[in-house]
């Protein structure tokens, strides 16, 4: 091996891709539920007991639940996306998401959905949420 | 119209197989090369190339179960597809389950190199599919994969120069045939089909034309020599794989190089003997 060290690139940022400003706004995103009634406010709210397994943060105010709506016959349906696609807690999410709307009385079935579009980005989550990340450490 | 089909009730048989065929060529490529990534953790050069590859191994496996995700639409279950389907049944091109020989960065490299950019242009076909679960997963995976090829052409270059070229130059000419078989169609019907019905945008024989005016011109700077270097002129962009240049294994169409069979064998391994050896049965040994 050569003992010469490679020319540096004078522009060359360390750790470019850890800047978790990127992403645009989406309308109507972050969904909070904040209007929400009924059995789907009731939804909302055992959906924001849930935390990020990694982050004491709720999934609600990450921005991971995209929508909520509960059909006349009890089923609820739930659209949410994972911050990354390579998520290992991916199945225990889901799992965490079904069982607990599940619980909300009223509802008779749950159709919980993993959308992948608009992807997530640092721009859905909430400003509950942005202060209980820079709580955790993160700087955003 | 991009999106305009939610559901294989819309499609007919042919096209419902082409979007099978479609689904598995991407989500097989994903998989077998992240087994095959995996192969490095703990043995690449640094620290810190160690964790780059294990990261896009497990951005790999993401977007497997993406598109795993979208043949549960055809019936399918996600263990099935990884789990239970026989060797032959996949549809990965050979480039991505050839096996490493022991300590051979460059191979890696180079092949991380020549599937990215393969990638990214197939993705870019994606973007208008007219399969709107196909259309709507593509931006997160280009999200992901945006510092791929990145990582790749700057590990091409760090290994250019002194002892590292000749490396690369042995890892181009094993695999370059085998990166052409990423352009190959499962059988020429099915590949007009994907085409008509727009769940791709763009043609393999485009794909295939640009990617090698792509990647050619990278290598022949890099002073690398590619089998279809004198077939590319920089000028024109037109481009014909030929059928002598091809390995007589080429994956899309379920046959394999015998690497594959033991990868195979090895990753479904601990499904097979979980399904052998229940826990009653385990308990029942101790009375």
């Amino acid at each position: 091996m050569s003992s010469e060290t490679p020319d540096t690139d004078p522009d060359a940022t360390p750790c470019a891709y850890t800047d978790y400003r990127e992403g645009e706004a989406v309308e109507e995103l972050p969904a909070t539920g904040e209007d929400a009634t009924g059995l789907e406010a009731d939804v909302w709210e055992v959906l924001y007991e849930i935390e990020d397994p990694e982050m004491p943060v709720s999934i609600v105010d990450l921005g991971l639940i995209y929508g909520v709506a509960v059909s006349d016959d009890g089923v609820a349906h739930v659209d949410m996306t994972l911050t990354y696609s390579g998520c290992p807690a991916r199945d225990m999410l889901e799992g965490q998401v079904e069982e607990a709307v599940a619980d909300v009385d009223g509802v008779e079935e749950v159709d919980l959905q993993l959308v992948w579009s608009p992807g997530w980005s640092i721009e859905m989550v909430t400003e509950r949420g942005k202060d209980d990340l820079r709580e955790f450490g993160l700087s955003i | 119209m991009v999106g305009e089909i939610e559901s294989p009730e819309e499609l007919d048989a042919d096209e419902r197989d082409a979007l099978e065929a479609l689904l598995q060529r991407l989500a097989d490529d994903e998989y077998v090369l992240a087994e095959r990534y995996t192969e490095w953790q703990v043995r690449a050069p640094t620290l810190e190339s160690d964790l780059a590859l294990s990261n896009n191994a497990q951005d790999e496996l993401g977007h497997a179960r993406l598109w795993y995700d979208v043949l549960e639409d055809l019936g399918y279950e996600e263990h099935e597809l990884v789990y239970e389907r026989d060797p032959d049944e996949w549809r990965h091109s050979t480039l991505v389950e050839r096996p490493f020989a022991e300590g051979d960065w460059a191979d890696a490299i180079v092949r991380h190199y020549l599937y990215d950019v393969a990638e990214e242009l197939r993705l870019e076909a994606l973007e208008e599919s007219s399969y709107a679960k196909i259309a709507d997963r593509v931006g997160k995976i280009q999200s992901e994969e945006g510092y791929h090829r990145e990582h790749a052409e700057n590990w091409m270059e760090r290994l250019a120069t002194g002892e590292g070229h000749e490396r690369l130059q042995d890892a181009v000419d094993r695999l370059f045939p085998h990166a052409l078989t990423l352009f190959e169609p499962v059988d020429e019907q099915t590949e007009e089909t994907i085409v008509d019905a727009g769940f791709r945008t763009e043609s393999l024989e485009d794909l295939a034309e640009e990617w090698v005016n792509t990647t050619v011109p990278f290598l022949d700077g890099l002073g690398l020599e590619t089998p279809a270097v004198e077939r590319v002129h920089f000028d024109e962009y037109e481009f014909e794989v030929l059928d002598e240049e091809l390995p007589d294994k080429r994956g899309r169409d379920g046959s394999h190089t015998d690497a594959w069979n033991d990868l195979h064998d090895e990753f479904t391994r601990t499904y097979r003997e979980l399904g052998r050896s229940e826990a009653t049965k385990i308990m029942e040994t101790a009375e």
